[in-house]
């Protein structure tokens, strides 16, 4: 029997829904283009991203990849040429200045590379910290020094930033972007700065945030200390999402590190480049759907007699 | 965040806005009113130096029977009281009351003749109410009551009657004596009394010089003069006089108060006057044949005429100034707003709205400014002059500005958050509508220049104001200039930087790529220099054809570096007594008389002189001699055109002679202007009779007439002295001094605040670039090219538009008024005075520049490269 129109609507609306579910942070097929003088650097072509709610997300990627393009564009403060990008259910593309102002407020956080930029240096700990929250309007007393103490900052508060430590200042970058109490942070090399102990304490900072307030977190990073410490990293190259790394503890509670390719909807893949380069593959390759894998090869005459 | 914690933070580009707007608005507010002040002085000048009769209002009425008479003081003074009600508003304030000044009442008869003197001698009977006050007796005693005397059996009253010395010695009568008066109503009157005036220098006797003098007068086809003269009579004579009787006229002095004047009644005094005697007309209980004397709408027009001028050229340098003031606030305020760009940037990024990131910034820029410009508007009192509505306009418009633009500049840079500001790797491109604006505001600005030249002002400025198109057509002019200057400067640099680019070293290749490239070349800088270089080389190009003009109008009107001209022949000694005055270099003797042209009644006006020895008189003057010709026959005569075309003729003069014109003339200077004049060699008559003297050199006026006393010494300095002291005249100077000063210094401050702003871009790029072994001279240099090109294309397109404004707006600006009457036209280009202008204001922008580098070097490289380190 033929389906009727509203069977068709409603698998129709159905289908749509089906990429991304209930993810937290969703990326469809994402594009940013910036135009200069007659040339157009593409930043993002085409990338996609699913991020769970509560998640602690790495993303690495080479300088130039779109690391901080997507950052931005995540949190509000860019927005994307062509694409889905969704967090919360709050469709990025179509926000008006109103609902981005409120988005920027009430569901994201963020923390800069530089850790003078993160902070006015001409307030204390605490007056930054309640800065977000009284330009929200709702200041709560009390609120900035918890945030700080839960921090391990708490004795910062009255400090300035040229009175802290890079460390310190990360760290209270991250009370300041908790400050009022966002679903997502957002942070771009937070660790850059750093020495690798402080590096430490600034994840663990992170990684606090995400476990004891249920924030989801996303960490655009360099650093091996922090990517190796997460759940999941997701590598970014030539601005689309390339590889994945799972992490998860096998039986006698070792870490166990997969990597998986990226297949985007419409099933393309990146192969890594030294895979390719090792078979010398280049233009076209050959494919074979085997019962439990597909098969890759080279597209050599000579090749065509094997297995 | 609280403002007080952010003004502290940003104390030093908080000081310069601070600093920039009570400058701005104490020059805003206190020049107009300086000006003003001026005005008002110039006014009252004009006015006092008008003969009282002239300004004061005088109503005269007359008398027909014996009920109109006025037969005592309260009566006149009852009719001052109804006068001064029927004055019209503006008029009203400046009218002094009745005893005050020279206002006073009268009653005069008029044609009153001696009987028996066949109408050559008057006698009139005047009483004036303030008569103790005025005159004082000499001789005999003040007249007292009437009595009645027969003569002729009949019986007619008898005024007792005081005079002035002169009047009586020159009708041969002394104190006692008796006169009859009239032709059929017969009075008596006897002169019991001698008087003089208590303060004769009082403007109060310019209204009865008819009773200070014996005034005569000539009837047309008569041999002899009439004699008149008027007799002083008491209070109690007043009730005798009758307008039956007599021609008898009353009058009213409405005396205005010179001081009370301000320019700013001008326009409606005129008015006034005219709307006074309506109201007299139609006024009840008033005596019939009311007529107002006065001379003040004349005198105010006149005024007037030379007042618009002056207001023009101010209303053109001060409106410069506002423009260029408003724009270098902007700067200063674009710098303090660029300052807080990151702290304002993490605000909006961290959940600040538009609304709230705003209102800090805006809120920021007016704690400096209000405070400002309410010391600034506070500071404008201490000058003298009267309250102009711009004084308080032009700090409220300066707050209002700098607040808006801060406000406006921030919700611009801040309206999308990070969105499109990766200047690394986007430039924002010129939109199309904003290039068709600037095509827009090109052609409306070339359009109304060519409508003021060729359509001119409004002709009535009097009645209308002044025309606001000239005020906003040269706006609009350096408003185009800047927007072409700025749209098409990058393109020649870019063909330089082609070339440089060719050429070894590097540095100018760098420094004119970064130039043209630099977001720094913003417009703020230009549309700045651009107004006031305009304005200032404007300004200097108009004081200075004032002056060459004044210059011109004083050799003009004396015709050597002095002159001594005698009614009587001027003997040796005299003139060589002149010839040895310190400072004389030459004297040159010339004869000047009035000859009779033919046979006929015709006159004309004969200067003999040696033209040759005239010229080397004038050595480096403006003026320049006529070269005499040769004639064949008769004496050669250069002649005026009233003169000319009558080829050889003969004059009358100690002898015949006869003359040939070989040229024409249409004025000589110092001499002749108008009317029927000749210039003949200087020993042509058989005696010369040296009446005439030219002196060269240098010489004081009081030397030369002790020198050569009796006659009358003109010195053309002394010519110019009273060209140039007159208060429109020396107000004008000063405002185009002053203004031409502020704006040589804001446009001082404009290239050192862009030179801040564009700093730390600029201190990154340094340190790359030294990083990579730029020497610190070399730095220097790339700094300097950098601002070069932007402050030395401004300083040529401002001088051009300087140089370029007179012309634009000649017909506009009529400054003949303070040039002596003569029209200052064709301005002279003296290029030292702009051209040392614009070169100043380049050589101190550059030596701005390497003080900046010299400045930056001392940071360390380490600090600005990690401070700059963006990825």
């Amino acid at each position: 029997m033929n389906p009727t129109l509203s069977e068709l609507e409603a698998q129709a609306s159905q289908g749509k829904a089906a990429f991304g579910g209930d993810a937290h942070i969703v990326c469809d097929n994402l594009v940013r283009i910036y135009k200069t003088e007659g040339v157009e650097v593409v930043a993002l072509q085409g990338l996609d991203l699913l991020v769970q709610k509560g998640e602690l997300l790495a993303i690495v990627g080479a300088s130039g990849s779109g690391k901080s393009t997507l950052l931005n564009v995540l949190s509000g403060l860019d927005v994307p040429t062509a694409g889905v990008a969704k967090v919360g259910g709050m469709d990025l593309l179509s926000m008006t200045a109103k609902d981005r102002l409120r988005y920027r407020r009430e569901v994201v956080g963020f923390i800069w590379q530089q850790t003078a930029r993160n902070l006015l240096p001409y307030l204390s700990a605490r007056e930054n910290v309640e800065l977000p929250m009284k330009l929200a309007g709702k200041a709560r007393r009390g609120r900035a020094a918890e945030l700080l103490e839960l921090l391990g900052v708490g004795y910062c508060a009255d400090r300035t930033t040229p009175e802290m430590s890079g460390g310190e200042q990360q760290r209270v970058a991250i009370a300041v972007a908790l400050a009022n109490a966002p679903q997502l942070v957002l942070a771009d090399e937070p660790t850059g700065e750093l020495d690798s102990e402080t590096s430490g304490q600034v994840f663990d900072a992170l990684r606090k945030a995400n476990r004891e307030l249920g924030v989801t977190v996303v960490v655009v990073t360099h650093d091996p200390l922090v990517s190796e410490q997460v759940d999941r990293t997701v590598g970014i190259r030539d601005g689309r999402t390339s590889s994945e790394t799972l992490r998860r503890e096998d039986a006698e509670g070792q870490i166990i590190a997969e990597e998986y390719a990226v297949l985007d909807r419409v099933g393309r893949l990146q192969l890594p480049r030294d895979f390719m380069n090792a078979l010398e593959m280049e233009r076209r390759v050959r494919l074979e759907l085997e019962s439990d894998h597909i098969g890759v090869w080279p597209a050599r005459e000579e090749s065509s007699g094997e297995q | 965040m609280k403002l007080l914690h952010l003004a502290r933070v940003h104390l030093g580009a908080m000081a310069v806005l601070l600093a920039l707007t009570l400058s701005a608005c104490l020059l805003v507010a206190g020049l107009p009113r300086l000006t003003q002040a001026a005005f008002d002085d110039a006014l009252h000048e004009a006015l006092l130096k008008a003969p009282a009769e002239r300004i004061d209002l005088t109503t005269t009425m007359t008398s027909d029977s014996p009920a109109q008479d006025l037969g005592d003081a309260r009566q006149f003074e009852k009719l001052h009281g109804d006068l001064r009600e029927l004055l019209p508003a503006p008029l009203d304030r400046l009218i002094a009351s009745a005893g005050a000044s020279t206002g006073h009442s009268a009653a005069k008869t008029y044609g009153t003749p001696v009987e028996g003197s066949g109408g050559k001698r008057y006698i009139n009977l005047a009483w004036l109410s303030d008569r103790e006050r005025r005159v004082t007796w000499v001789e005999g005693r003040a007249p007292g009551d009437p009595s009645m005397t027969t003569w002729h059996n009949q019986h007619i009253t008898l005024f007792e009657v005081g005079m002035v010395r002169e009047a009586m010695t020159m009708l041969g009568l002394k104190v006692g004596d008796t006169q009859i008066l009239g032709e059929n109503n017969y009075s008596a009157i006897k002169i019991v009394g001698v008087f003089e005036a208590k303060d004769p220098a009082d403007r109060y006797w310019s209204h009865n010089e008819d009773i200070r003098h014996l005034l005569t007068h000539r009837p047309a086809g008569s041999l002899e003069e009439e004699l008149h003269a008027t007799a002083l009579i008491s209070d109690t004579g007043l009730s005798k006089l009758s307008g039956r009787d007599r021609n008898l006229t009353y009058s009213w002095v409405l005396p205005l108060r010179p001081q009370a004047a301000t320019a700013l009644d001008v326009p409606d005094l005129g008015p006034a006057v005219m709307e006074f005697e309506r109201r007299m007309k139609v006024a009840d209980g008033l005596l019939p044949r009311q007529i107002l004397r006065t001379g003040l709408p004349e005198l105010l027009g006149v005024f007037q005429a030379g007042l618009a001028t002056a207001q023009t050229v101010m209303y053109l340098v001060l409106g410069g100034l506002l423009v260029v003031a408003l724009g270098v606030i902007l700067l200063a305020v674009q710098l303090l707003v660029d300052r807080m760009d990151q702290a304002l940037g993490l605000m909006r990024a961290r959940g600040g709205a538009l609304r709230q990131v705003a209102r800090l910034g805006a809120g920021l820029v007016a704690l400096a400014v209000v405070p400002a410009a309410l010391i600034g508007y506070g500071l404008s009192y201490l000058f003298p002059g009267p309250v102009l509505p711009l004084v308080h306009v032009g700090p409220l418009l300066v707050v209002v500005v700098a607040v808006a633009f801060a406000a406006a500049r921030i919700a611009v840079t801040h309206r999308t958050p990070l969105n499109e500001r990766r200047d690394d790797v986007a430039t924002a491109r010129p939109s199309a509508k904003r290039i068709t604006l600037e095509v827009l505001v090109v052609g409306l600005a070339l359009a109304g220049a060519y409508l003021l030249r060729t359509r001119g002002l409004t002709t009535d400025v009097r009645s209308e104001g002044q025309d606001p198109f000239l005020l906003l057509v040269p706006l609009a002019l350096a408003l185009a200039a800047g927007l072409i200057t700025m749209r098409c400067y990058p393109y020649p640099l870019r063909l330089l930087v082609r070339i440089t680019a060719r050429m070894r070293p590097a540095v100018p290749f760098l420094g004119l790529t970064r130039a043209a490239r630099a977001r720094s070349f913003s417009v703020l800088p230009v549309l700045i220099l651009l107004p006031a270089l305009g304005v200032s080389v404007f300004a200097s190009v108009i004081s200075g054809g004032v002056a060459d003009t004044q210059r011109l109008a004083a050799w003009q009107s004396v015709g050597a570096p002095a002159t001594i001209a005698s009614e009587i022949e001027l003997p040796p000694d005299v003139i060589e007594r002149v010839r040895r005055v310190p400072g004389v270099t030459g004297v040159v003797p010339a004869q000047a008389a009035t000859v009779q042209v033919g046979y006929t009644p015709e006159q004309a006006q004969l200067l003999a002189v040696d033209l040759g020895r005239w010229r080397e008189l004038l050595g480096g003057s403006p003026i320049t001699l006529p070269s005499p010709g040769t004639a064949s026959s008769g004496i050669p005569a250069l002649v005026s055109s009233g003169l000319s075309g009558r080829g050889t003729f003969e004059i009358g003069w100690n002898s015949r002679l006869k003359v040939t014109a070989t040229g024409e003339l249409d004025a000589l200077p110092g001499f002749f202007t108008e009317g029927k004049f000749m210039v003949v060699p200087f020993d042509v008559g058989q005696r010369p009779v040296v009446n005439t003297l030219l002196v060269g050199g240098n010489p004081a006026m009081e030397a030369l007439r002790e020198a050569a006393p009796d006659t009358v010494v003109k010195t053309q300095a002394t010519a110019l002295a009273q060209i140039q002291d007159d208060p429109l005249t020396s107000t004008v100077r000063t405002t185009l001094l002053v203004v031409t000063i502020a704006l040589a210094v804001y446009a001082l401050v404009a290239v050192v605040i862009t030179l801040v702003i564009g700093a730390a871009d600029r201190a990154r790029a340094l340190s790359f670039l030294r990083t990579l072994g730029l020497s610190d001279r070399q730095a220097q240099r790339l700094t300097v090219l950098e601002v070069m090109p932007m402050i030395l294309v401004t300083a040529l397109v401002g001088l051009a538009l300087g140089l370029g404004l007179p012309a634009a707006l000649g017909p506009g600006v009529d400054l003949s008024a303070y040039a002596g009457g003569l029209p200052v036209g064709d301005y002279e280009l003296d290029l030292v005075t702009p051209v040392a202008l614009a070169a100043g204001l380049t050589v101190v922008a550059v030596l701005g520049a390497y003080a900046h580098t010299a400045i930056s070097r001392r940071r360390s490289l380490g600090a600005v490269l990690r401070v700059g380190d963006l990825s």
